[in-house]
């Protein structure tokens, strides 16, 4: 089998060169964009998905009745709000542009995990 | 006890899985390797660093494709392309010039005469095969490593490599001489 020549004396001057090159403000400027960016991708990520759930949560009958029914009674006169308010309000939504919304809103999501997420 | 060096292949899989400090720490370890084949490749230390940051940037973002092998050699290659991308984008000039500042690698470190006669006399080397010494020489990759990242064919990288170490070779001994 042929093996390729070795270049032992130029490497060794070659890494003696990377060796001074070793710099931790360098490793801080490469990092920075790192977590800045992975600060932002999960609350995204995270929020986008439990809109996205929670739109399609409050398509299944009964599951806001049964929220209604868990709710205390004091958290709709403290907050000065009625939660019977809500389903009306969420009737006038048409039940298909809350899907195309959930749609949408997983769609930016994978759209975002492509972007971000590495391969 | 000493602590156990955590292995490249180990450190990339948890970076991959999103762990910051396990990627940090393979910055940490091929910071010198990456920033030095950027500058023996673009001959300006501004830019060189610029396409050394770039080429971190895309491994973290890549590093799911790692699958093993000389991390080194995986890391390079990347920088090998961020300053392809560079050249075009900002059309880097890296034929060599006379009048090049010849660089200084590290001012505040000690450097050696023959890390100085080994930088100017890569700097006499045709591009090509610059690369390929920089590739095989410098960052370790074997010939076909280095066919593969820069697309030459495998006997014009060997050519190159044995044309540009004896070139080197032969200039390091001139300059000791004189």
């Amino acid at each position: 089998m042929q093996t390729e020549e070795r270049y032992d004396d130029l490497t060794a001057l070659f890494e003696a060169q990377d060796e001074a090159l070793q710099n931790e403000v360098f490793v801080e400027q490469v990092m920075k964009p790192i977590r800045r960016r992975s600060r932002w991708r999960a609350p995204l990520l995270f929020g986008a998905g439990g809109i996205g759930l929670g739109a399609a949560l409050s398509q299944i009958g009964g599951v806001w009745d049964a929220l209604k029914a868990q709710a205390p009674s004091s958290i709709e006169a403290d907050l000065s709000i009625s939660l019977d308010a809500i389903p009306s309000a969420q009737l006038a939504i048409d039940a298909q542009s809350v899907w195309v919304i959930a749609a949408v809103l997983m769609v930016a999501s994978c759209a975002v995990l492509v972007m971000t997420e590495r391969a | 006890m000493g602590q156990a060096v955590i292995s490249d292949f180990d450190l990339a899989r948890d970076a991959a899985s999103g762990k910051e400090a396990a990627f940090e720490t393979l910055v940490r370890r091929y910071q010198g390797a990456v920033r030095g084949v950027c500058r023996r490749l673009t001959s300006h230390a501004a830019e060189a660093d610029d396409v050394a940051q770039a080429t971190f940037l895309m491994a973290w973002r890549k590093i799911g494709a790692y699958r093993g092998g000389s991390f080194k050699s995986w890391i390079c290659t990347i920088a090998y392309r961020e300053f392809l991308q560079a050249r075009r984008r900002k059309k880097i000039e890296v034929e060599f010039d006379e009048n090049t500042h010849i660089l200084a690698f590290d001012s505040s470190a000690a450097r050696l005469p023959e890390q100085l006669d080994l930088d100017r006399a890569l700097k006499t080397l045709p591009e090509n095969q610059r690369i390929c010494v920089v590739l095989c020489v410098a960052t370790g990759m074997s010939h076909s490593e280095a066919s593969a990242a820069t697309g030459f064919p495998l006997g014009t990288v060997k050519s190159h490599v044995n044309r540009g170490v004896a070139a080197l070779r032969k200039q390091l001994a001139t300059e000791s001489v004189a």
